[in-house]
């Protein structure tokens, strides 16, 4: 067996290790419609964390995450709701729910580009350029939306979140999309090769050629759509936009690309790997609900299960 | 005796300075300082609190402590020393903001609590307080009406570290835990967050499908306990109960889909405060320590008086 699968399969065993003690304390866990539940509550957290494995796999890192999912959010809950109107030349532009949808994640992609187009221009740390976007972004939020929540968004854009196709909720389906494409370009394409090199050595990268700046741009531009994805998936969901949606989310996706055996030093990692590791903090959340445990608790046991994966991660990789 | 003339000296000439300093006509300028702009509700506060003391000519600026002491205290500091003569204060913690109010205190600019209140009886200069644990007590009591004394429910708390979690939580145990027959299946937090008190409540659905009602620690998480319930088909049958007076959730209990919730009034807090900072220049003294302003029940009887046109 290779390193990669076994390390892969490390993850994944640890995944059905915590399902099967749920299963034993909970007979209600391992029912379809739960099942269904942890899927669907998963999609938003995996679509970012996608995003975050290709910014984790160059060594960096994106903590606005969070917040461009939150003015994602709020400019497609608004444009939805009340348009566009230029009052000067007596125009009034409406949005259907896929003009709404596009422009969010255009504006994903924009904030996305400006981490990238911060760090590579004027080589500032991404974990600097990026906490600077997280809080210009929910400053930014709080402007569009004037700290209220934007709701009731129309029955169509409500489908996206909670409709269901082929006997699957559709959100899944838009994390299982997102995530085989993310495959492929990570596997697949010279584009995913070239973010590999550049977190296995940047400077041997440059040295061969690589445009390394051009990569770094379109990774945090990647990053900032999937992370948009996730806000329509959110405000979907709640057919609102909450101006403090996506709090802390960085952490949970940080928390799943490492769980899922991503090198934080870049270069190792897989996409599958984080979905496992957002799987492992989805079914842990749903565990410790469906338990009962006291909510003081679960914070302690979700830190203590990060703190596990690291080290046998870590254990893994001293005895190669 | 030398000594002390110079010492008395000294204090004279300091108290002369900062009396000085005020002297002149220049208005007084008003600070609002208000626990986090993260929130609606508290965004609703924080410029009620500001027009008002506009209103009454004063300058007014807005402080958000982000739910955190430590800046709370920064922003004392800050606007203490760019000579603020009064403050409209919302604290971000029963016990931590007290140190932080002394300091104003000691440089003589009065605070002024709204809505959550600080553990001291002499630090800030008056309190206006929504009463939130005797508004949850109302809502305990319709609770058990609405429910006939028996059945299986659950209770969606706020955030864990925070004091109206529990001053709500407790005012609503302490008339539901007076009937054995309601029986508390689960109790989970779901951070004040719409989208988390829905994904609690499908769990918890798993666990026990046959709630018969759940009550939420604030309005957010009812309407995200709605949405779930409703995605689950069990909407009908499953009573909510919120807290705040959100204009959703007063429209859905018109609508007869939400049970009750308790109005909170940040407008009449704000104004409150406003006008006894405006009456503190003008020279009283004597606040009152603990001003209740009411939580008033809102069910289907009278949300039609809280609806906004």
């Amino acid at each position: 067996m290779n390193k990669e699968l076994l390390k892969k399969s490390q993850s994944l065993l640890a995944l059905f290790a915590l399902c099967l003690v749920i299963t034993l304390l909970s007979d209600k866990f391992m029912t379809t419609t739960n099942l269904w539940n942890v899927l669907r509550q998963i999609s938003v957290n995996v679509c970012i964390s996608v995003g975050m494995t290709l910014v984790v796999l160059m060594a960096g890192i994106d903590l606005s995450v969070g917040s461009v999912l939150a003015f994602s959010s709020a400019v497609c809950a608004g444009l939805l709701k009340s348009g566009l109107e230029f009052q000067s030349f007596d125009l009034f532009v409406g949005f259907t729910v896929l003009g709404g949808v596009l422009v969010a994640l255009l504006v994903g992609l924009l904030m996305g580009l400006f981490n990238g187009f911060v760090i590579t221009k004027f080589s500032i740390p991404p974990f600097v350029a990026t906490l600077a976007m997280l809080t210009i972004a929910r400053g930014a939020t709080m402007l569009y939306t004037k700290g209220i929540p934007i709701s009731n968004l129309g029955s169509s854009f409500e489908f996206i979140g909670s409709g269901w196709l082929l006997g699957i909720p559709l959100p899944v389906w838009i994390s299982l999309i997102v995530v085989l494409v993310m495959v492929f370009v990570t596997k697949k394409t010279t584009f995913g090769r070239y973010i590999y090199a550049i977190g296995g050595n940047e400077k041997a990268a440059f040295l061969s050629g690589i445009n390394v700046n051009r990569v770094k741009l379109w990774v945090y531009g990647l990053a900032g759509t999937m992370a948009a994805i996730g806000g329509v998936l959110v405000t979907s969901r709640l057919n609102s936009a909450q101006p403090n949606a996506g709090v802390s989310y960085e952490l949970d996706s940080i928390a799943a690309v490492v769980i899922g055996g991503t090198s934080l030093s870049g270069g190792v990692g897989t996409v599958t790997g984080t979905v496992i590791g957002a799987a492992i903090i989805g079914v842990l959340n749903n565990g410790l609900v469906l338990l009962d445990v006291s909510p003081f608790w679960q914070q302690v046991v979700k830190g203590g299960v990060i703190l596990l994966a690291v080290i046998i991660d870590r254990k893994s990789k001293g005895s190669k | 005796m030398k000594k002390i003339k110079f010492l008395l000296f000294i204090i004279l000439a300091f108290g002369a300075l900062s009396c000085g300093k005020k002297g002149d006509d220049e208005k007084p300028k008003v600070a609002v300082v208000i626990s986090t702009l993260n929130n609606p509700w508290f965004v609703v506060l924080a410029e009620a609190a500001a027009e008002n003391a506009q209103k009454l000519g004063y300058e007014t600026k807005i402080f958000d402590s982000q739910n955190n002491p430590a800046t709370e205290s920064d922003n004392f500091e800050n606007l203490i020393s760019s000579g603020y003569d009064a403050i409209l204060f919302n604290p971000t913690d029963a016990d931590g903001s007290i140190s932080n109010i002394l300091k104003a205190k000691e440089a003589g600019v009065p605070v002024f609590c709204m809505d959550r209140e600080v553990n001291s009886n002499d630090a800030a200069t008056a309190q206006i307080l929504s009463d939130n644990y005797s508004g949850c007590v109302e809502i305990g009591i319709e609770f058990v009406k609405a429910l006939g004394g028996k059945g299986k429910y659950v209770e969606i708390i706020g955030l864990v570290g925070d004091n109206n979690t529990w001053a709500r939580s407790g005012g609503f145990h302490s008339v539901v835990d007076k009937f054995p027959d309601l029986q508390m299946v689960a109790q989970q937090s779901g951070d004040f967050d719409r989208n988390k008190a829905m994904e609690v409540l499908e769990t918890i659905m798993q666990a026990n499908p046959d709630i018969e009602a759940v009550f939420c620690g604030n309005d957010a998480m009812a309407l995200g306990a709605y949405q779930a319930l409703q995605a689950a088909g069990k909407a009908d049958r499953v009573k909510v109960f919120g807290f705040d007076g959100a204009d959703e959730v007063v429209e859905k209990i018109d609508e007869g889909k939400i049970v009750a919730t308790g109005m909170q009034h940040p407008l009449v807090m704000a104004e409150y405060a406003a006008r006894y900072a405006d009456e503190y220049f003008k020279g009283k003294r004597d606040f009152p320590q603990r001003v209740p302003v009411e939580v008033e029940l809102v069910v289907k009887e009278n949300a039609e008086r809280f609806l906004k046109k």
